[in-house]
């Protein structure tokens, strides 16, 4: 697959992109090798979405160009650049209603024109796109309806079904639970192997990376660090300098390719404190949205003075779980206790002083500065003519100073960087100054070196302060390592939970997550670490609807 | 990939190709069905009002005209007119309000939004004021160019900076220039009762007392424009799945926005200068369609062109009807039917944003 | 401890930390001081606005004769015709900036306001009617009134749906203002030109003729409002956060929501009642106080209710003085705001 690496249909040469007058690429020459799977890696605003859409034609560079087959991109007709280059783009939002197979139509754009009917070639592509992606029996449903893993697939499909020999594809697994990552990764690799596409992505995850592609390219402010084979280019030394992070690299025990662990949760000294009155105690819960019951009868104990995460496929029910021991849910039947006393009872306020949660992709009021946000989270503590007395003023201090805010206090919410914007919130929620920390998919959009930052973090306020911390987590591997008590939820039930190290195991993951993984122990930290196995064969696709045109006879 | 991620049920399984014929073809039936509710409508516009004419009459009158027939004579000069005006102006308003909230993926979108009406208002009044106008006829140019100029001001004003004209800079350069052009309306109202007395009738909108000579001044834009957005469905099927992803897939969507926009004023701009300011037709019809037939423009544009053309003459009628001997003006009709709708719709569903 | 307690505070520039025993605020004293200046902007401008007119009376001879002193002609002229009509145009302009401003922070949408969601079309429905029939004129700001409280009260009915989403408050507002228009111009041709005339004048919102008694409903209404008003502001930033934060920091959600909007619906309608449905004041002068002093506050609202009062004060001035004829103030507010809104727009600034 490697062999034809030489030529190269894409580059881009000298190439560089500003926003507002903000420098986001500079100088930037890379080549695509043909026939390869190349990944765009790096942290959070390094440029790596506009050096996709810069290839793909969607953003014009300031300088430099982009070249495509010898021609200068922004030369050719755009219908010329759509037959040979699919882009899926991260904001892609299908329009209510639409069914999988109108969506893949619409693949079909550049290779018609006006008024002309659908040829045969184009339903063969519709075909063939819904036959590669595993969609063709679900190609009536609405897409709204779909699963996430679904979704993306379907999305997958409709670039396919343009019949281009390059893909570009931007960060195709963010929200995307464990399985369904691995299940879009493999069609990926699938994809180059059996058609021989050209395909470059920018993801999120090193180790993904690694395991999906043949060279990857690290960028870092605009400008790329290292271009290589993962296991050159993913060695401790970069990743420190990419995500100012020190990790181990070691090769999977079976698969070989390299894999990435930041070193961090290490011990920290001393007993945490205890505080026993903060365990919460989940009896017999249902709840759920309108008709749709979500949590089917739930029994559950969250640890004083621990952490605890929650992990699960998508739509397990963890952030519905989560939302009604915060109390913005109630519950259809049983009862959420915090310390003993019934969570949905008595004042709103009280609670508040009690539990604070960091929800999901909040957002903050224009011109709200960070200490504005963070004084914010007072609001319980005070009345109307006692809003900034000492202890107020003394808790928004505090946070500020332990999520490192102090440098950014009077800057606009507005104005910072994805990692920064979750440490402003998780301020507001630490000037709650609570017992109790809720945490929901508080790493979710945040690159390594942030993700280790905030979960540090947490780490710190339960050792030291005793706080019990209860968070979502996507990543499996950080949940391994930070948490005390993990609870696996599949289908709105408790599939698992206790120590990390007695509930991972490869049965629980293919049970359910229903993915082949290796589990070792992390030899810094000793918690379990999860390794996803190579797929061993593509799994072939399901036959051609002979079999469903029987039924239709029926 | 399981194929536990698969419904159980056969319904969906069942053969694709055969299914979609199926659906094309209850589609097909169904604007089949709709055109029957257009002559229906049609012939009620033609024989109810303050005076009832019998469907024999109103066959005669527009086959066998007999000019010493007094109902034939109402039926030639007064109820054709009015009916061909409400079926092409709600036609059209509906083809373009639903062009429009592709352009703009705003659910809330109609054809006022690019300051159209408040143009062709200004203009009129301006015109009744200084000149002296008094029938339609006489000031539809100046509506026509007063919707085209607050249009393009429009245009121009959410062209401007990066990123050409954006969904919500078109919205809101709209809105602005509505109320600016509504103010300098007021005040010219203002000076002179005879300017109001014209305007009042004029600003509610209504298709009665229009003769035909005054529609085919404008017949061709407000026709012709909806004609050619009833091919765009392909295209604007494409720009709803995002500017980038429309972009990537080849398509030059700052064109198109361009294209359809002007498609929209040309012919709410003709709508507006026939018929006045209604409201309601290009909001509502759009939503109505896509409850029926889904998302898919080449379909929603046709049906929206029926369904408006019912929706309008069917008010013009209810108007006629519930007041009498007097009338109650479209314009107030389909706002009083339309606006439960939206908050219905409202109630239903997390519409806006 | 000293009964109060002022200091600076160290690390938030334009700030000072109030405390005492019962007392603990932090206050931003810049956009206090910003207010002030206004309020003395706001008071030369209304003494000045009293020296104009057919009759022209020195700035000096003003400012005696609101005192009570001067020939008896130009207390009349002062006393009883100019200072009312000047108090009218500040204390409207203060209601409809004031509560703009709680409506835009509440669906958390800049271009939000009491005309946008139907309330000026339920005042402007019934005056129009009381007007064209040719009930007595006296009653006619209770008539407005009435309409202005009732269609308040048909949005937030239906609207609710097991609480208050903001976006279906436009939507519903949206729907309501065009039936109630629909009806107000059913009126307008219903009824004879001579009689549409007045209520057209009306629609356009104009303060002429405002006297005593006005000035004394409008003082007394904003003396019980306005503060409320500028007190909920405390909710309304922890509204503005969202309804999941602001829930999980223990903000009683809907009744926070009912109280802001009552307060904001019934500075609305007061403003209304009594001067019509005037333009843009309501829907721009948040805006610029935004831009002057930063996000909403308890003191920025103070600022958007003084620089409210300033606009509606100049607006009126221009409308009264500026040409011979002398125009509704309605329609002034829109000529003028109308383009700074597009300026705003030309240049990108704006955001949604």
């Amino acid at each position: 697959m490697m062999t034809n690496g030489q030529s190269s249909r894409l580059r881009s040469e000298h190439v560089s992109v500003a926003y507002n007058d903000q420098p986001v690429v500079h100088d930037l020459s890379l080549s695509i090798p043909d026939g390869t799977i190349t990944t765009i890696l790096g942290p959070n605003g390094c440029g790596k979405s506009t050096l996709l859409k810069s290839l793909a034609r969607v953003l014009r560079p300031a300088g430099g160009s982009v070249i495509l087959d010898g021609q200068l991109i922004h030369h050719l007709p755009t219908r010329e650049v759509a037959r040979r280059l699919g882009l899926l783009s991260q904001q892609a939002t299908a329009p209510e209603g639409i069914t999988v197979e109108d969506l893949v139509r619409r693949g079909r754009y550049p290779h018609q024109s006006l008024l002309q009917p659908p040829t045969r070639r184009d339903l063969e592509a519709v075909e063939k796109a819904l036959a590669l992606t595993g969609m063709t029996e679900l190609r009536n449903h609405p897409v709204d309806h779909l699963s996430g893993g679904q979704r993306q697939r379907a999305w997958i499909a409709m670039i396919l079904a343009q019949e281009t020999p390059l893909l570009l594809l931007d960060e195709p697994t963010t929200f995307l639970d464990i399985a369904h990552q691995i299940e879009v990764i493999d069609l990926i690799k699938r994809l180059n192997a059996e058609e021989g596409r050209t395909i470059v992505m920018v993801l999120h995850d090193v180790n993904e990376a690694a395991r999906a592609s043949h060279k990857i390219v690290a960028l870092k402010d605009g400008r790329i660090l290292r271009e290589g084979t993962p296991a050159e280019v993913l060695e401790p030394s970069l990743l420190a300098e990419l995500y100012g992070v020190e990790c181990d690299v070691f090769p999977h025990p079976e698969h070989g390719y390299p894999f990435c662990v930041p070193r961090s949760a290490l011990p920290l000294d001393g007993e945490p404190p205890r505080a026993d009155d903060t365990g919460i105690g989940i009896r017999q819960l249902r709840a759920g949205y309108g008709q749709v019951m979500v949590l089917k009868d739930i029994s559950l104990d969250l640890p004083a003075g621990a952490i605890t995460a929650i992990i699960g496929p998508n739509a397990c029910g963890k952030s519905t779980l989560l939302r009604t021991c915060a109390r913005l849910l109630k519950p259809v039947g049983g009862k959420v206790t915090l310390g003993g006393q019934e969570v949905h009872r008595g004042s709103h306020r009280a609670f508040a002083r009690r539990l604070a949660l960091l929800s999901q992709g909040p957002t903050a009021p224009p011109g709200f500065v960070v200490e504005d946000l963070v004084a914010s989270g007072r609001y319980p503590h005070q009345g109307l003519l006692r809003q900034w007395r000492l202890a107020d003023e003394a808790a928004v201090e505090a946070a500020l100073s332990r999520c490192g805010l102090e440098d950014l206090r009077l800057r606009d919410v507005e104005t910072l960087s994805g990692g920064q914007r979750q440490r402003a919130w998780f301020g507001m929620a630490l000037a709650q100054d609570t017992p109790v920390l809720l945490l929901d998919e508080p790493t979710t959009f945040l690159d390594m070196a942030a993700q280790i930052g905030l979960l540090d973090l947490a780490r710190a306020l339960n050792r030291r302060e005793g706080r019990t911390v209860v968070m979502i987590l996507h990543d499996l591997n950080l949940a391994a390592r930070y948490a005390d008590h993990l609870v696996v939820m599949k289908g709105g039930e408790v599939a698992a939970a206790g120590p990390p190290a007695v509930v991972l195991s490869p049965d629980l993951l293919r049970a359910v997550f229903g993915i082949e993984a290796t589990v070792i122990r992390d030899p810094r930290t000793g918690a379990p670490l999860i390794l996803p196995n190579e797929t061993p064969e593509a799994k072939p696709t399901p036959a051609p609807p002979m079999e469903s045109l029987e039924l239709a006879a029926v | 990939m399981t194929s536990s991620d698969a419904p159980m049920g056969v319904v969906t399984i069942r053969g694709g190709k055969g299914s979609r014929r199926w659906l094309s073809v209850s589609r097909a039936a169904g604007l089949a069905l709709l055109l029957a509710g257009v002559v229906l409508v049609a012939l009620l516009s033609l024989g109810v009002g303050s005076l009832t004419i019998s469907l024999g009459d109103v066959w005669d009158g527009l086959f066998h005209y007999d000019k010493s027939s007094y109902d034939q004579t109402v039926i030639r000069s007064l109820r054709l007119p009015r009916t061909i005006i409400g079926l092409a102006v709600g036609g059209g308003l509906a083809v373009a309000g639903a062009t429009m909230q592709a352009v703009t993926r705003n659910p809330l979108a109609e054809p006022a939004i690019l300051g159209v009406s408040s143009g062709a208002s200004f203009a009129i009044v301006t015109a009744v004021y200084f000149l002296g106008l008094t029938t339609p006829s006489q000031y539809l140019w100046f509506g026509f160019a007063g919707a085209l100029g607050a249009a393009m001001v429009v245009l121009f004003i959410a062209s401007a900076g990066r990123g050409g004209p954006s969904p919500v800079k078109l919205a809101l350069a709209g809105v602005v220039l509505s109320s600016l052009l509504g103010a300098w309306t007021s005040a010219l109202i203002l000076l002179d009762e005879q300017t109001l007395d014209v305007a009042r009738f004029w600003l509610v909108g209504s298709v009665a007392g229009r003769g035909l000579d005054t529609f085919w001044v404008v017949a061709p834009f407000l026709v012709g424009g909806a004609i050619v957005c009833l091919f765009l469905g392909h295209q604007l099927n494409v720009l709803s799945l995002g500017d980038e992803t429309a972009q990537a897939l080849g398509m030059r969507t700052a064109r198109i926005r361009l294209l359809c926009s002007i498609l929209v004023v040309l012919i709410t701009g003709a709508a507006v200068s026939v018929a006045g300011p209604i409201g309601f037709v290009g909001l509502a019809t759009p939503h109505i369609v896509r409850a029926i037939v889904g998302p898919d423009y080449r379909w929603v544009l046709p049906y929206s062109l029926l369904v408006g053309a019912i929706f309008l003459t069917g008010a013009d009628v209810v108007g006629r009807v519930v007041a009498k001997p007097s009338e109650l003006q479209t314009g107030v009709v389909t706002a009083l039917v339309g606006a439960p709708f939206l908050i219905y719709l409202a109630r239903q569903r997390a519409l806006a944003n | 401890m000293a009964v109060f307690d002022y200091a600076a505070s160290p690390r938030r520039p334009g700030h000072i930390t109030v405390r005492s025993r019962f007392v603990a605020l932090r206050v931003n004293y810049r956009v206090l001081l910003f207010a002030l200046i206004a309020s003395v902007l706001l008071l030369l401008l209304a003494t000045y606005a009293m020296t104009l007119g057919s009759y022209s009376i020195p700035f000096s001879g003003v400012v005696k004769a609101v005192v009570g002193q001067g020939d008896p002609e130009r207390l009349t002229v002062v006393r009883t015709l100019r200072l009312p009509r000047v108090i009218c145009a500040i204390l409207i302009g203060a209601a409809l900036a004031m509560s703009g401003s709680i409506f835009q922070g509440l669906v958390r949408n800049p271009l939000v306001s009491p005309d946008v969601i139907g309330i000026s079309e339920g005042a402007g429905l019934f005056a129009v009617f009381w007007i064209v029939t040719g009930f007595d004129l006296a009653l006619l700001p209770a008539a407005a009134f009435a309409g202005a409280a009732l269609t308040a009260m048909a949005i937030y009915v239906l609207t609710w749906k097991g609480g208050i989403s903001p976006n279906r408050l436009i939507l519903v507002g949206i729907g309501i203002g065009a039936m109630l228009r629909a009806g107000t111009n059913y009126l307008s041709v219903r009824y004879p030109v001579e009689q549409v005339r007045p209520a057209v004048v009306w629609q356009m919102g104009s303060i002429y003729g405002s006297d005593w008694g006005d000035v004394k409903l409008l003082t007394g209404l904003l003396l019980v409002i306005a503060p409320i008003a500028v007190a909920l502001t405390w909710q309304l930033r922890a509204l503005q956060l969202g309804d999941g934060v602001a829930r999980s920091l223990g903000l009683p959600l809907e009744r926070a929501r009912l109280g802001l909007i009552v307060s904001a619906c019934a500075l609305a309608a007061v403003a209304v009642a009594l001067a019509g449905p005037i333009g843009f004041v309501a829907l721009m002068v948040p805006h610029i106080a935004r831009m002057l002093a930063g996000p909403l506050s308890g003191s920025v609202m103070i600022f958007t209710g003084v620089l409210g009062a300033l606009f509606l004060l100049g607006a009126d001035m221009i409308a009264q003085h500026a040409l011979p004829v002398s125009l509704p103030v309605g329609v002034v507010t829109g000529a003028v705001g109308a383009p700074y809104f597009l300026f705003l727009l030309y240049r990108a600034n704006v955001r949604v």
